[in-house]
């Protein structure tokens, strides 16, 4: 019994930090229509940020919160302005191109810049555990997954009751006739993008304590990411983060008691039933987002 | 047509001076040179390309080799299908005879299939996996210890220390593997299997899991549930790490003895502090060891401080270095002959004893071309340094008892 409780508290705490980094890709993708290759750079990004700020001034990783949400947040608009609004109305082919290139330019600069070596940050907490009824609850772990969770409660609230977060969801709709009801499309873009990078930060930061850098970290994140928003549904932030509770709970028990040489494949192979069985994701938004970021 | 002709002279003149202001002083002697040195590998790649860098320039100082300079023709093998095509870049556009490289038995595997195939000799300085020198390839050499040599040492002492201080009989012990799931955590763990069978310890699971993982967690629960006396680790760099961090979590009991690889690297007792130290590791020769065993070590380390400003960051370049200078020393012998025959005679009559090298190996090639006298050592981090404390020849303190998570 102690194994199947261990397994699962491991796969959600997991799973919330897996949803952390996938709800800044839903409000991107979700609004701006852009399968962003260079999401999981964003997350290096993010976590390099962090892991100077801790190296060079002694900044705890949880402070340096307070510097990382703005960054990003202009790395972001800058982004979308500067790569993503020019190639706006080309095919998603071309978008998919761009954004692969980028992600292979930022790795190789974070290669040159800080050279390929795995920094890891050691805080008093990175190791802390609580202990509950025998289960081992890991701390920097569960602080990931209370921000996600509070996070996704923000962006809930935000999207649902101010007039910017209506907007929001009109484009994510439809936006030629969001366009049509005045509602500014591009300066839109750049909130959505400038916010959507501003949470995958975070989610950047709260990694580190537990995780290790290294230039080509971001692969495994983007793949997960887009595997977590697609599952989820568009569009649906609660959708976003119970998949990725669900996929970090199949992971644990795929892992715990079939292999852990297999628990990617276990949960790809559910996340490709899932989409055949319900295409437009498990909260999406309805018929007609199955296709999104291609059409 | 006086135009045509004008530009055909001045472009013939534009071949010719080069070569007439340009004629070289010294000969050269051209040796292809193969290393990750972008993706994920680049950080090794790029340590173990520094260790043969620092051989050349030592004997390029010192005469060269056969009185010709040597030059490397580089190429980066950042993936594996890179490694294939840098290898028939090399051979067939840069005309490279010999080949040196590669630090990931992956790469190797790739790169020195295409040499096999057009009878180049590829001289592997730094990559463990058993299957390099087992494809029965008369132009395969290694210089370095294998897979099975790292499990060898590791067994050794499991069985001549670590089950005596445990008060139990080597049939008594239970062993669990995690590896990573590559060509080199393949290949050890499979060494390792078979190893303990012959010792007569019982393995009790073996955990396969992808290195680049961000939760390794499954792989600490089901080595509780295995309960073993000692988990036998085969870990990069991040794995090693978080394997560590999260068995301490999970309160895993048996204490983990890497075998190489991120076991050895500063960033492990970087990140786990206190929670490193005690843990074994069998690997290459690391720079805390006897000075005597290890001839040229000591001016090794000063070379390598003077030209790049910092100590080495890891054994892999002091390997590549006694790797490169072995195939030096052949190719002096040859006199900078590259046939694959001349090559082989040379190579078979190497016979130099242990403790004679700066890795305090010897070299004595085997029929396939693997070195066999390159051991691992065992070494222990104390206070942030990994000390060889195994074999007594190359020690430097005694082992103490590894303390559970």
């Amino acid at each position: 019994m102690d194994l199947w409780l261990q397994a699962l508290v491991s796969g959600l705490l997991l799973g919330g930090v897996y949803a952390l980094i996938a709800i800044g890709l839903n409000l991107i993708f979700g609004v701006v229509r852009i399968i962003n290759f260079a999401h999981g750079e964003i997350v290096m990004l993010a976590m390099y940020l962090t892991y100077w700020l801790h190296d060079l001034y002694g900044v705890d990783p949880y402070l340096s919160v307070v510097i990382v949400l703005p960054v990003m947040f202009f790395f972001g608009a800058a982004f979308q302005r500067v790569i993503v609004q020019p190639i706006q109305s080309t095919s998603a082919i071309m978008k998919i191109f761009t954004t692969v290139g980028v992600s292979l330019l930022m790795q190789n600069l974070a290669l040159i810049f800080w050279k390929g070596d795995f920094r890891t940050i050691n805080t008093s907490y990175s190791m802390s555990t609580i202990e509950v009824f025998n289960i081992m609850i890991s701390i920097p772990r569960l602080v990931a997954f209370g921000t996600a969770l509070a996070s996704i409660v923000v962006l809930y609230f935000f999207l649902k009751y101010t007039s910017v977060g209506k907007a929001l969801r009109a484009i994510v709709e439809d936006n030629s006739v969001a366009r049509l009801m005045g509602v500014k499309v591009e300066k839109h873009y750049l909130l959505a993008f400038g916010l959507g990078t501003a949470f995958t930060g975070l989610g950047g930061a709260l990694l580190m304590p537990f995780s290790t850098v290294y230039p080509t970290v971001g692969f495994t994140y983007t793949l997960l990411a887009f595997v977590v928003v697609v599952l989820g549904g568009l569009g649906s932030m609660s959708g976003t983060f119970l998949a990725g509770l669900f996929i970090g709970v199949v992971e644990s028990f795929g892992g715990t008691f079939v292999s852990p040489a297999l628990k990617e494949a276990i949960y790809f192979g559910i996340f490709i039933l899932a989409l055949l069985v319900r295409p437009q994701g498990l909260f999406g938004m309805g018929k007609g987002t199955e296709e999104v970021g291609l059409k | 047509m006086k135009r045509i002709a004008l530009v055909l002279v001045l472009f013939a003149v534009s071949w010719l001076l080069p070569m007439g202001g340009g004629v070289c002083a010294s000969k050269t002697l051209e040796i292809g040179a193969l290393f990750p040195l972008s993706g994920s590998l680049a950080l090794l790649g790029e340590e173990s390309f520094r260790g043969v860098e620092l051989a050349r320039l030592q004997r390029n100082k010192a005469g060269g080799v056969a009185g010709a300079q040597i030059v490397y023709v580089q190429g980066d093998v950042s993936t594996v299908e890179a490694a294939r095509s840098e290898a028939e870049r090399l051979i067939e556009q840069k005309n490279v005879h010999l080949i040196i490289g590669s630090y990931a038995s992956s790469r190797c595997m790739a790169a020195s299939e295409v040499a096999a195939r057009k009878g180049i000799p590829y001289f592997e300085l730094g990559a463990v996996a058993n299957e390099i020198t087992g494809r029965g390839y008369k132009t395969m050499w290694r210089t370095n210890p294998t897979a099975l040599d790292l499990s060898r040492a590791q067994m050794d002492f499991i069985v001549g220390w670590l089950a005596p201080q445990l008060k139990k009989k080597p049939s008594d012990m239970k062993l669990s593997i995690a590896h990573e799931d590559s060509d080199y955590g393949t290949s050890v763990a499979a060494s390792c299997s078979r190893l303990a069978k012959e010792a007569g310890v019982q393995v009790v699971s073996v955990e396969p899991y992808a290195a680049n993982s961000s939760d390794l967690s499954p792989v600490i629960l089901r080595l509780r549930e295995a309960n073993p006396d000692i988990v036998v680790g085969v870990s990069y760099a991040q794995d090693a790490i978080l394997l560590s961090r999260q068995a301490h979590e999970l309160k895993l009991k048996a204490p983990i003895f890497g075998t190489g690889g991120g076991h050895s690297l500063r960033s492990f007792a970087e990140a786990l502090g206190p929670v490193a130290e005690g843990v074994f590791d069998s690997d290459f020769t690391q720079y805390a060891v006897n000075p005597d065993f290890c001839p040229g070590l000591l001016e090794f380390v000063s070379l390598y401080k003077e030209k790049y400003g910092e100590p080495p960051r890891s054994g892999h370049s002091l390997a590549n270095y006694v790797g490169a200078l072995v195939v030096f020393d052949i190719l002096e012998k040859t006199g900078g002959n590259m046939d694959p025959d001349a090559i082989h005679k040379a190579a078979m009559s190497l016979d130099i004893p242990l403790g004679k090298t700066a890795a305090g190996w010897g070299v004595k090639f085997g029929e396939n071309g693997q070195n066999t006298r390159a051991p691992a050592f065992i070494m222990q981090w104390r206070g942030g340094n990994l000390v060889t404390v195994w074999p007594k020849s190359a020690a430097v303190a005694e082992p103490e008892p590894a303390k559970a998570q």
